[in-house]
């Protein structure tokens, strides 16, 4: 069995309000997942209960076999989150932002140092000793995906990553996307920018709650006869509201 | 409607912009695209007064606006990025405030907030407070204040950023109505592919214009060929195969999986790589934004 991630009848509630409802998928390893849906859909309450930030109302999320609930703790030391914004601390320079969440991620000192011996083979130094407050979108992200990987973690989940990011960066972030799928990491991309979703090898598309498509991108836009993926987005969700 | 000729706009040492100009048609939509920090904001808060330009000229309706812009503020609605709503201030509330900001006369008032309201689908939330309301709310509460004043020219500053795809779905279809009324409209946007949504396209980095068209001939106009490439091997193995030739380097990516590759004058995909099947593909506007972009790093 070769899922990494698995969903089974996942529900969450808020008092009467159905957040998710019973839904079930699952993401193999080194696949690119596509999170896509309104604001309000679920998209968030899921990844909570899948990272075990919120407590499931009824169902299982399975992470390479163990119970993310019971198991929390084992399942946080293979898991890498990139915030949308990268949550990075902009009065601090890249290299002591490097440090403070490379001490958070247990690594040793000598560990870290070597990390940041890693990464100004890809960033130069001068722009490493800079704030992140006034570092350039690019930068900026290239350090919260490099942050993000401190630990090593085999499953990657990224919240909006790109967004503000320029077209060329944004290309070169993605191939550094596929270089980690190539290595068999996992990702899970929850995005806004549906153009986006057409990286991802499969997406889901979430609303009010329910799973209300998923499929290969390339094959959905094809099988229903629309250019990109804002027009399969647009019908899926009418679809769904008029039934 | 709008002309704007050679503004620059420097602070301290950095030139925010630099000698921008164009020109706005009356009832279009035009879309000033650009990465965080291009310029996109300087550029509209230049056009409406905020900030002072160090050169340049601004006409609009072919007269030169003044340096208290007040022959401007008549005409132009500006949404800010962060709009400026009270939280605390119910629908109804925000929207009382603004048009007595405006000056909206009383005896029309009440018919033109229930139109605006309307219009941007809010009529049923006037009671709930700004502040419990969804990001795409909040923006189409934002656009109906900005309405009140019956601009004839609109500024809107990234209003779609961080506003899930429904709502912004939603959002440019009230735009391309306003636009069918008659008004001019010019929308920021980091992310290139909404350019989409314009007539015009305005592509900016680092305070330059690289490019500014008409939707359809931006297209037509295109130099290079884009073609969709279904490798035979692991795609991310093939794209590093190719990386080795210098002169593609460059001009390839991954998408999905396809290979996506720009072609231009001179260039081929490499014989010796083997492939399932190449098609030619109808370029997306990241893509055209990319191929102006090295052309402008070329030509220094």
């Amino acid at each position: 069995m070769d899922s990494v991630i698995e969903v089974k009848n996942l529900c969450r509630k808020f008092g009467k309000f159905t957040a998710v409802n019973n839904i079930n998928f699952n993401i193999k390893k080194g696949e690119i997942l596509g999170f896509l849906g309104p604001n309000g859909a679920g998209k968030t309450t899921t990844i909570k209960m899948i990272t075990g930030l919120l407590k499931i109302s009824s169902g299982n999320v399975f992470i390479k076999g163990m119970d993310a609930v019971k198991e929390r703790k084992k399942v946080k030391t293979i898991t890498g989150y990139m915030s949308q914004k990268f949550s990075l601390y902009p009065t601090l320079t890249g290299l002591e932002n490097i440090t403070f969440f490379g001490g958070i991620s247990g690594l040793s000192k000598a560990e870290i140092l070597r990390k940041i011996e890693e990464i100004k083979t890809e960033i130069p130094e001068s722009n490493l000793k800079m704030k992140i407050g006034d570092m350039p979108p690019g930068i900026k992200q290239q350090i919260a995906l490099f942050v993000c990987l401190l630990n090593d973690p085999e499953l990657i989940f990224l919240d909006e990553p790109t967004s503000g990011v320029d077209p060329e960066n944004r290309r070169k972030f993605w191939e550094e996307i596929y270089r980690l799928k190539v290595r068999g990491k996992t990702l899970l991309v929850s995005t806004h920018n549906l153009d986006e979703a057409e990286y991802a090898d499969r997406i889901i598309i979430i609303h009010k709650g329910d799973i209300i498509l998923q499929g290969e991108p390339e094959y959905l836009k094809n099988s229903h006869n629309v250019k990109n993926i804002e027009l399969l987005f647009k019908e899926a969700i009418e679809n769904y509201d008029k039934t | 409607m709008l002309k704007v000729k050679n503004i620059s706009k420097q602070f301290n040492s950095i030139e925010a912009v630099k000698s921008v100009s164009f020109e706005l048609q009356k009832s279009s939509i035009t879309i000033l695209a650009g990465a965080d920090g291009a310029g996109k904001s300087t550029i509209f808060k230049i056009i409406v007064g905020l900030i002072k330009r160090d050169t340049g000229e601004i006409f609009i309706n072919a007269e030169a606006v003044k340096p208290d812009f007040s022959n401007l503020n008549k005409v132009t609605g500006y949404m800010p990025e962060k709009f400026s709503l009270y939280p605390d201030l119910s629908v109804e509330e925000n929207m009382n405030f603004f048009a007595d900001i405006y000056g909206v006369e009383k005896s029309r008032r009440e018919n033109l907030k229930s139109r605006l309201l309307e219009k941007t689908g809010m009529a049923q939330f006037r009671k709930r407070r700004a502040g419990a309301l969804s990001g795409g709310m909040k923006q189409k509460l934002a656009l109906s204040t900005i309405l009140l004043s019956s601009p004839q020219l609109i500024i809107l500053d990234e209003p779609t950023t961080g506003v899930d795809p429904l709502s912004r779905i939603e959002f440019f279809s009230i735009i391309e109505d306003l636009k069918n009324e008659g008004k001019t409209i010019i929308i920021s946007t980091p992310y290139m592919e909404e350019a989409e949504k314009g007539d015009f396209v305005i592509f900016l980095k680092e305070g330059k214009i690289l490019k500014n068209n008409n939707m359809l001939r931006l297209k037509q106009e295109f130099p290079a060929k884009i073609y969709k490439i279904l490798p035979e091997k692991n795609i991310f193995d093939t794209l590093q195969e190719i990386k080795k030739n210098s002169v593609l380097k460059n001009s390839i990516f991954i998408r999905g999986k396809y290979l996506v590759f720009i072609e231009e004058d001179g260039m081929s995909f490499p014989e010796d790589i083997p492939i399932r099947n190449m098609s030619q593909v109808e370029p997306g506007l990241e893509d055209i934004f990319i191929y102006y972009e090295r052309q402008e790093n070329r030509n220094g």
